[in-house]
């Protein structure tokens, strides 16, 4: 019993659960099957994740009465990177909230991933290693499941298939380019403004799109079909999760945030102004801000 | 600082140039848990790297974060390290 044998049993549990259930839809050796039981290991990780993620978003819309605070902060040091980082952290610890997700979510992960990773790479063997649930024959099934015609256990460097070869490489840029928007919808509407440093964080996001490809690419041609199947589902996973956030309860003062604020103010018009919708949009803030604002300075008062 | 230190350092440096950037900024804390890893690591070695882990670990969904640089010595019952 070697100490990641746990994870191993879990990782190939959902696998072979969720396979023995779609089995009768779509066949017990499909490749639809063994890839879909890869997907709802992400799925099933994501959805226990949601949690958390929603914990962030609750602190984060806090934010909103903290933001002339933030506003201050950002005005008085200007100049000096660090001591705003202290402050707004410093502010942040006062109020008991804190927008930033800490690295749990993804260490979380990371032991997931590579447990999948060596499972499946087991498989990848010859002849196919069993490893937690699976059973020799499920894991020979498995060698042999095809993802667009690809073994999901070769990779891109072990095997001389050039569906595999193809299918990978698809796969590595369905990865880096979900990563890189990803961040770039984040980078561009995501985040409050903070003049100078957010530049500076676009610029890093330049470098890291052609960088990104890359790592993916150097990386990627050793991990079977199977684990590229996972990141790209995560990825995907992440990605949408981020939209619907940006969308529907943006970061205040971010350009999504600026954004939704003119959406309500358009679509609620003052009463007085009639339905007309210029006038609307000439005051955006006015509908909001007031309601949340004073009971928060009153604490801050004390 | 013992030399033995260097590939921790120098993968934190990765991290920090390669890794990090392509997520978005989520540390709880300031410095981020790989600065302050990385200063541990030079002022208290080998105890430095258990101090990064502590840190990470209390860089969780549910602390509150705040600024926490790397300790100027330390009191390990009656033993004191790094005081001058």
């Amino acid at each position: 019993m070697g100490i990641l044998d746990p994870l191993y049993w879990v990782v190939s549990g959902v696998m072979v659960f969720i396979h023995r259930t779609l089995s009768p839809v779509f066949g017990e050796t499909s490749g639809v099957t063994w890839t879909l039981s890869i997907m709802g290991l992400v799925l099933l990780i994501r959805t226990l994740l949601i949690p958390l993620f929603v914990k962030q978003i609750k602190s984060q819309r806090a934010l909103t009465a903290l933001s002339p605070e933030m506003k201050k902060i950002q005005q008085k040091y200007k100049d000096d990177r660090q001591k705003q980082s202290e402050e707004l952290m410093k502010l942040y610890k006062t109020h008991k909230t804190n927008p930033l997700s800490s690295c749990f979510p993804i260490l979380a992960q990371a032991p997931i991933f590579f447990a999948l990773f060596t499972v499946l790479n087991g498989i990848g063997k010859n002849p196919p290693q069993a490893r937690g649930t699976f059973t020799p024959e499920l894991a020979q099934q498995a060698a042999e499941a095809k993802f667009l015609g690809a073994p999901i256990s070769e990779t891109f460097l072990g095997s001389g298939n050039l569906t595999t070869q193809i299918v990978t490489v698809f796969l590595i840029a369905l990865m880096s380019l979900t990563t890189f928007t990803t961040q770039r919808q984040l980078m561009v509407k995501g985040m409050p403004k903070m003049d100078t440093s957010n530049n500076m964080m676009l610029q890093q996001q330049k470098i890291l799109l052609y960088l990104f490809p890359i790592i993916f690419a150097v990386t990627g041609v050793n991990f079977p079909v199977g684990v590229l199947i996972y990141w790209s589902t995560t990825n995907l996973w992440t990605w949408g999760q981020q939209y619907y956030v940006i969308k529907r309860n943006p970061a205040p003062g971010s350009p999504a945030w600026e954004e939704l604020q003119k959406k309500k103010a358009a679509k609620n018009p003052p009463v007085d102004g009639g339905n007309n919708g210029s006038v609307a949009v000439e005051e955006p803030e006015k509908p909001k801000g007031q309601r949340i604002q004073p009971k928060k300075k009153k604490k801050r008062d004390k | 600082m013992n030399y033995l230190m260097w590939p921790f350092l120098v993968l934190i440096r990765g991290w920090q140039k390669f890794i990090a950037p392509g997520l978005a900024p989520r540390c709880k804390y300031y410095p981020s848990c790989s600065h302050y890893t990385f200063d541990a690591i030079k002022k208290y070695n080998i105890l430095g790297l258990l101090m990064g882990a502590w840190r990470v670990v209390r860089c969780n969904p549910f602390s509150h974060g705040g600024v926490d640089y790397v300790p100027e010595s330390l009191k390990l019952g009656p033993i004191k390290i790094g005081a001058r």
